[in-house]
């Protein structure tokens, strides 16, 4: 597909979302909503990877960029956030480990159950080094 | 045009530092993020001229985010054989992840604001910095609090897995990316195939689950 009309389909997708978003009261954002429109449009073949490759790579490939705007409005945060950061990067840590834990753990525990707990892995040399 | 221009130097300079020392702390948003804001503060640059050419660029968050479902796509095959544990593994994490934050935030008395800007903290970017912004928080502070979690989750991984001994690679590898998101997954690559498939697949479902979930949680814990 020409590289305008990817973008054009990306977009319309993402429209229907905020469309979707708006007409309802699902408390899920309309980019989010439009994602999984991707996903089941993806999952039923209606559109294939191959038609929206262009696009896709240029986006992904600079996923990061796009979250710099957004970003430099904490020059706008007051004084009384300014003077909660450190509390604020200790909690990022510490609840990082915590939700790690947490995932791993519940993972772990239900797939010992079921009898084949590990999958047989392609590339067993990478596999020990944790 | 001026945001545009400084925003491509500042992420290029970034990418470049980063690509030099490979070290996660030299994270590229970090970089950037401190690049342009330093600049505008030495120049006496207003944020508002600033925003003019930024929101040029943060248009397209909204397009980004629905091509998440292109990696998410690519692994869901990876979901069929273990989707029970992985499911639930993820949505304890994510549940784990925002109760924690409410509970952190009536502790040491943060504000509802901070409070919820923090509450999307472990999912990717472009769904965070949205999500935040539609349930009152301040997207800015999501953004560094997700960019610091990453890091977090990309130099701890290893020894989190060690020292609570989840073993299993799968395990390693759903827990990694419900936590620490794109950030993450690029070190549960390093640790091996199984892991770094997992992690990637867990970004986007942990993203779509937390959305799913925090309405609910704030309405009974906050």
């Amino acid at each position: 597909m020409r590289i305008l009309l990817q973008l054009a389909l990306i977009l319309g997708i993402c429209y229907a979302g905020d469309l979707i978003h708006k007409s309802t009261d699902i408390p899920i954002p309309g980019n989010i909503l439009g994602m999984l429109i991707l996903l089941v449009l993806l999952c039923l073949k209606i559109v294939k990877l191959d038609h929206i490759k262009e696009v896709s790579d240029f986006f992904l490939k600079r996923l990061s960029f796009f979250f710099l705007p957004p970003a430099i409005g904490l020059m706008l945060v007051g004084d009384d956030v300014k003077s909660r950061w450190p509390l604020l990067l200790f909690l990022c840590i510490v609840l990082t480990i915590v939700t790690m834990a947490a995932t791993g753990w519940t993972v772990q525990l239900l797939s010992k159950n079921s009898k084949d707990c590990t999958p047989t892995p392609k590339n067993s040399s990478k596999q020990s080094k944790v | 045009m001026f945001g545009i221009i400084l925003t491509i130097i500042a992420f290029e300079i970034g990418i470049f530092i980063n690509n030099k020392w490979r070290n996660p702390l030299l994270n590229p948003i970090l970089i950037a993020t401190v690049l342009i804001i330093g600049f505008l503060t030495v120049t006496g640059i207003e944020y508002e001229t600033y925003k003019v050419g930024g929101d040029y660029i943060s248009f397209f968050l909204g397009p980004v985010t629905v091509l998440l479902a292109v990696p998410l796509y690519k692994q869901i095959q990876s979901l069929k054989r273990y989707w029970f544990p992985i499911l639930a593994g993820i949505t304890v994490g994510s549940a784990t992840s925002v109760i924690c934050v409410i509970a952190c935030a009536k502790m040491f008395n943060l504000s509802k604001t901070l409070m919820l800007s923090l509450t999307p903290k472990s999912i990717t970017i472009p769904m965070g910095s949205v999500f935040s912004e539609q349930i009152g928080g301040i997207p800015s502070i999501t953004i560094v609090s997700i960019v610091i979690t990453g890091i977090t989750g990309a130099v701890t991984a290893p020894l989190v897995c060690r020292y609570f001994r989840i073993k299993n690679p799968v395990a390693q590898g759903v827990a990694i990316g419900t936590a620490s998101h794109a950030l993450g997954t690029t070190k549960a690559m390093e640790i091996g195939e199984i892991q770094g498939a997992m992690s990637s697949l867990s970004i986007g479902v942990a993203g779509v689950i937390t959305v799913f979930i925090t309405p609910a949680l704030l309405k009974v814990f906050a």
